[in-house]
């Protein structure tokens, strides 16, 4: 467990029991510790006894919104903790109408950027026993000895190149804000590929996208992807068939990614989920890109008020067609 | 992909799949037939009542099943018959060409065009040219499912 | 799997030219679910719907596929068929093998596999086609008529003469349109005036017509029956209740401004009617141009005016209705002919256009009635008459004949002749158009007994020198270069779509042709109707047209108005949207894009664990469904669904016609 941590865990703590056991909310999302110290999974805490377990360090990556969309069904009102991803991921769920504002309280935990378990050890050279974090660096203790890094550095990528680490919506801010990030060369990847000759591009995304398993994790993962029912699934008409064929990948992830137009927030989750490493960021951010090319800037979640740009219209916006 | 796909020679024709809105497109197509204008059979058309109805799943469909080729075809920007429908579709597919560039299709396997029901000449040349366009690409095997190859 | 009948049309030669209609059927034959396949030489005729109504009920058909002319053309002919063989109608499908196909390809070898691959799609969509009941739909009893020329006039009086409620919008103070800017008409030389005015005070007086002058068309929403339509009238700042039309504020009024209704060459006041037979003779204020407006002070009107109408204080006032039907009738505009440098119109004062030399005649025109020239104010000896200035001009005008220019050019060459007796006319001209009653003879006496020289060719130049006009053109029939020095030039500029008709035709709805004139339905068989149910088009706002086609078209779609708010119930759109709630999450994305507000969220109960659980999904309202399907487009699961064009069935038609490969 990193030192510093100490007293934000007991702010939080703190808040957080006050609504719970005075009864405000029956339940909070959160984080606990999971069978490895480099694990923080999600805690659904309805007691005192629950709350002793929550946590706040370097690990609680997962986005915890999306639990929403099945506990609101069973609680009057929940709390959230939420970083700046899961914030975005709550407007977005607020903007399908999958959740309800009234429902939620929002604990807002300005993020510090999560690390990442195969950078640690890599830079580790081995599996660390643990971790201290100091300011702007981490130590890496090992049987061999201990090591301090750069912090950003075994940060995961999605992190790294986090533009919004506060949150974007919360009812109480719990720690003090992090600031906006310096914008990362985010879409830099994208452009690479958008460099390469057509053919280039296909073989690249056809040796990717071969890896997927149909898994569906990155789309579980995704606070965009909040239908009932998931084209992927529909025996009426089925649009995805069930084969393992690479068109059907290539079908399912154009879509998928599609789908996301104007609405993805760009949290990483999908890819983070993904157990075979597929770059879904990048086709992700392909379509952030374009739309703030063609439609202006709109970065979805970051304001449940604004309208989503495939929602809507200007009579003379531009086209990407061959005929403007 | 197959040999026979990849044969550009052996009187390779394209498969154009092209969708036109009912008020303006497919009216333009009609009114080019009534002025007995010519353009290549490669092109079929499927009518739908507006371009705000495509949905992108269904490029992506008649790609994987064997067209070289997709033109989508509304009305000019401004004259939806539904008011908005073009507009959004604009957007949208606008979106979905980007996409499918990147996916790492030629941007001629993809278009958008939009065409009165008074454009009768337009809606010949566009379908000439995109199909002396895909002719030019040769056959498209991006996305094309093995299980739809056999030539009948 | 559904028993499908194929019916092939060879229209004549028109398909079977193109297409081996054995070879199609026996392919179609072949199609999954077809049980059944014919042909006939015209299957749009008495006998060809019976065949197809026999099949039906003898080999049991629950689907039908007809292979003919677009479904644009006779969808409806053969879903009555079907219908009354007992048959849903929209379980009918078109495959269009003759425009799409055997019309734009000229070898059996290319139109047959062509068309066998449309009769496919067609009956793979045909498979998955449902039984679709058309929503009825209430009627309001109202019409309105938008421009209030003497096409909107006369639409207007036709459909209060039916019985119905009619509101008549101008945008202009006064109605009247450009016919009361003519002095005469061709070819009968009536007096423009004389046989407008009666229908203008018919119009204001009728019961059942409600005028609104200065008015114009805010927004249209809804639909065939129930338009909802906001109008915005104008601040007159005339109380037009109080207002006698004495016309003492307008005589006493300080300021002048280019008169519009002169086209620009005489002034008139900043309070004023545009023409003295105006309707109603009520003033309006030009606030752009009023003193009291502009710097605060005069006021004359107000304190001149005996009935103190003169309110200051008004403001535009928006007015929102529902109509059962909307007639346009909105008129043109004349070309600029500056863009033809070599005319130098504007350059010169005796250079003018058609209608300007028009308002010459006018007794209260800028001359008083006075044929002379605007230069000088004598009267010209020598007047060029220059056709087609900007019609037929495909590098830098317009494409098309304007149709009324060459009558025109000879009743203000006749007019001319009797007014300056000692007058010689020159037309230039590519050719002479004279169709219609009476024109041919009409144009003939111009030539024949008026003096009218009649030369066919262009003019390359015209430029003064000394007090006349050079005019340089070339004799096209003889080779010679004619050089004439004429005292005045008109030009006959182009009739164009208003300058507004785009963001009208937006505003309501109806598309236009590349020129900006409002499209018909169909260029022979639909001339007044518009591809929106329930809108009318009449005059000069689908094409340059004469006052006779205007009148006349006028009345058709009077009539076609009248017979739409005549009926109790109309059948709406089969074709609707309709959401699966068992499906849909209830993000609402549809209802954001929904062009027709077509779409609300509704509250469901649902079983959850020992209880129940709300819910909020989408809900299409059928009878605001105008069955776009973008909503289909934006729901990502797939929840919404249009019927008549489903996922399914247009799946199903990529997947036939794909089949091919």
């Amino acid at each position: 467990m990193a030192e510093r941590n100490l007293d934000s865990v007991k702010k939080i703590r703190e808040a957080v029991s006050q609504d719970l056991l005075g009864g405000r909310i029956s339940q909070v999302l959160g984080w606990e510790k999971g069978h490895y110290w480099w694990q923080s999974r999600p805690l659904f805490a309805r007691s005192e006894a629950d709350l002793e377990k929550l946590t706040w360090d370097s690990f609680c990556v997962i986005n915890l919104s999306r639990y929403l969309l099945e506990e609101l069904k069973d609680h009057e009102k929940v709390g959230v903790l939420v970083k700046g991803c899961d914030a975005r991921a709550f407007n977005r769920l607020l903007q399908d109408n999958m959740v309800k504002r009234e429902q939620v309280i929002l604990y807002g935990l300005p993020c510090p950027g999560m690390l990442d378990y195969n950078r640690l050890c890599e830079e580790a050279g081995a599996v660390p026993d643990g971790i201290v974090e100091n300011n702007g660096t981490v130590v890496l203790k090992t049987d061999g000895g201990e090591k301090e890094v750069q912090r950003e550095d075994i940060m995961l990528d999605k992190c790294r190149e986090c533009v919004y680490p506060d949150p974007a919506a919360y009812d109480q801010m719990l720690l003090s804000p992090q600031g906006e990030r310096e914008a990362a060369e985010r879409f830099k990847p994208v452009e690479e590929l958008e460099e390469l000759p057509a053919d280039e591009r296909f073989a690249y995304w056809e040796k990717e996208l071969s890896r997927c398993l149909r898994c569906y994790a990155c789309r579980q993962a995704c606070p965009f992807c909040s239908c009932r029912e998931c084209f992927v699934e529909q025996e009426n008409p089925r649009w995805q068939g069930r084969a393992y064929q690479p068109s059907e990948n290539f079908m399912f992830h154009l879509v998928r990614a599609y789908h996301g137009t104007g609405r993805c927030i760009d949290c990483g989750e999908c890819e983070r989920s993904c157990p075979v490493d597929i770059p879904l960021q990048e086709l992700n951010r392909k379509l952030i890109k374009d739309i703030n090319e063609l439609y202006g800037d709109y970065e979805a979640g970051l304001d449940a008020e604004a309208e989503p740009p495939l929602l809507t219209y200007r009579p003379d916006d531009p086209a990407a067609f061959s005929e403007k | 992909m197959s040999a026979a796909l990849n044969d550009n020679t052996a009187g390779w024709e394209p498969l154009i799949v092209s969708f036109c809105c009912n008020w303006c497109s497919y009216a333009g197509g009609d009114l080019a037939g009534t002025s007995r204008m010519t353009y290549p059979a490669n092109v079929k058309v499927i009518r739908v009542p507006c371009s705000g109805r495509i949905n992108p799943m269904f490029v992506l469909r008649a790609f994987q099943r064997g067209a070289d080729g997709v033109l989508v075809a509304g009305c000019h920007p401004g004259d939806c018959h539904y008011t908005s429908g073009n507009y959004q579709s604009r957007r949208r597919l606008s979106a979905f060409k980007r996409l499918v560039e990147f996916a790492g299709f030629e941007p001629e396997r993809f278009e958008v065009r939009w065409i009165s029901s008074s454009e009768g000449d337009k809606f010949a040349e566009e379908m000439t040219e995109m199909t002396e366009k895909i002719k030019a690409l040769g056959p498209n095997g991006k996305m094309r499912d093995a299980r739809w190859q056999s030539v009948i | 799997m559904p028993r499908t009948g194929v019916f092939i049309c060879h229209c004549g030669s028109n398909i079977a030219g193109t297409v081996d209609i054995d070879q199609a059927l026996e392919a179609s034959r072949n199609f999954p679910g077809v049980v059944h396949a014919d042909e006939y030489r015209y299957l749009c005729s008495e006998v060809g719907q019976d065949i197809i109504k026999k099949a039906i009920e003898e080999y049991n058909l629950d689907r039908v596929v007809v292979g003919t002319c677009s479904p644009r053309m006779h969808e409806n002919t053969f879903r009555k068929a079907a219908a009354e063989a007992g048959l849903n109608p929209y379980l009918l499908e078109v495959a269009n093998i003759r425009e799409h196909c055997s019309w734009v390809h000229k070898d059996m070898e290319v139109g047959t596999p062509k068309a066998i691959a449309l009769l496919r799609a067609a009956a793979a969509k045909a498979a998955l086609n449902d039984p679709l009941e058309a929503p009825e739909l209430d009627v309001e009893k109202r019409a309105l008529v938008i421009g209030g020329g003497i096409a909107g006039i006369q639409a207007a009086l036709d459909i209060a003469e039916a019985g119905y409620i009619v509101d008549l919008v101008e945008k202009d103070p006064s109605i009247g349109g450009r016919m009361a800017q003519l002095e005469k008409t061709f070819p009968t030389l009536d007096c423009s005036a004389c046989i407008l005015t009666p229908k203008m005070v018919e119009a204001a007086q009728h019961p059942n017509i409600n005028l609104m002058t200065y008015c114009e068309i805010d927004e249209v929403k809804g639909f065939v029956g129930q338009f909802d339509v906001t109008i915005k009238q104008k601040a007159r700042y005339v109380d037009p209740v109080k207002c006698t039309g004495c016309g003492i504020c307008w005589e006493k009024c300080p300021s002048k401004t280019p008169s519009e209704f002169e086209m620009g060459m005489t002034k008139r006041k900043s309070i004023y009617v545009p023409f003295p037979q105006a309707v109603p003779m009520i003033p309006v204020i030009d606030r752009e141009r009023c003193l009291y407006f502009k710097k605060g002070r005069c006021q004359i009107c107000e304190k001149e005016c005996p009935p103190q109408a003169i309110d200051y204080e008004q403001q535009d006032e928006y007015i929102e209705r529902r109509y059962g039907a909307i007639v346009v009738a909105t008129g043109y505009d004349q070309l600029d002919p500056s863009v033809y440098g070599e005319y130098g119109y504007g350059q010169h004062p005796d250079i003018l256009t058609g209608l300007e030399f028009e308002r010459l005649f006018n007794a209260s025109g800028p001359t008083g009635g006075k044929v002379v020239r605007l230069s000088d104010g004598k009267p010209p000896k020598k007047v060029v008459f220059i056709q087609c200035v900007g019609s037929r001009d495909k590098a830098r005008g317009m494409n098309y004949c304007s149709k009324i220019c060459c009558m025109f050019t000879a009743k203000q060459a006749i007019l001319l002749k009797e007014k300056v007796p000692e007058a010689k006319s020159y037309v230039f001209y590519i050719d002479v158009r004279t169709a219609g009653k009476g024109y041919e003879e009409f144009q003939r006496r111009a030539a024949e007994e008026y003096d009218v020289a009649y030369m066919r060719g262009q003019v390359g130049k015209i430029f003064p020198e000394d007090d006349y006009l050079v005019v340089r053109g070339v004799d096209s029939l003889s080779g010679r270069n004619i050089e004439i020095k004429a005292d005045m030039v008109v030009l006959a500029a182009a009739s164009i779509a208003r300058h507004d008709a785009p963001d009208l035709g937006r505003l309501i709805g109806i598309n236009s042709d590349s020129y900006h004139f409002f499209n018909e339905a169909h260029p022979k068989l639909k001339p007044v109707e518009t591809h929106t149910a329930g809108i009318f088009i009449a005059g000069a706002c689908q094409a340059p047209k004469d006052i006779p086609d205007s009148v006349a078209q006028a009345s058709a779609a009077a009539v076609k108005a009248v017979g739409l708010l005549s009926k109790e119930k109309l059948l709406g759109e089969a074709c609707t949207a309709e959401v699966d709630h068992s499906q849909c999450s209830g993000c609402l994305n549809c209802e954001a894009i929904c062009p027709y507000t077509a779409i609300t969220p509704v509250e469901l109960e649902e079983r959850y664990k020992d209880g129940t659980l709300q819910r909020t999904v989408a809900e299409v309202n059928p009878a605001l469904c105008q069955g776009c399907g973008s909503c289909t487009v934006t729901c990502r699961s797939g929840s919404i669904n249009l019927k008549g064009f489903s996922n399914e069935q247009i799946l199903a038609e990529v997947d036939a016609i794909c089949l091919q490969r």
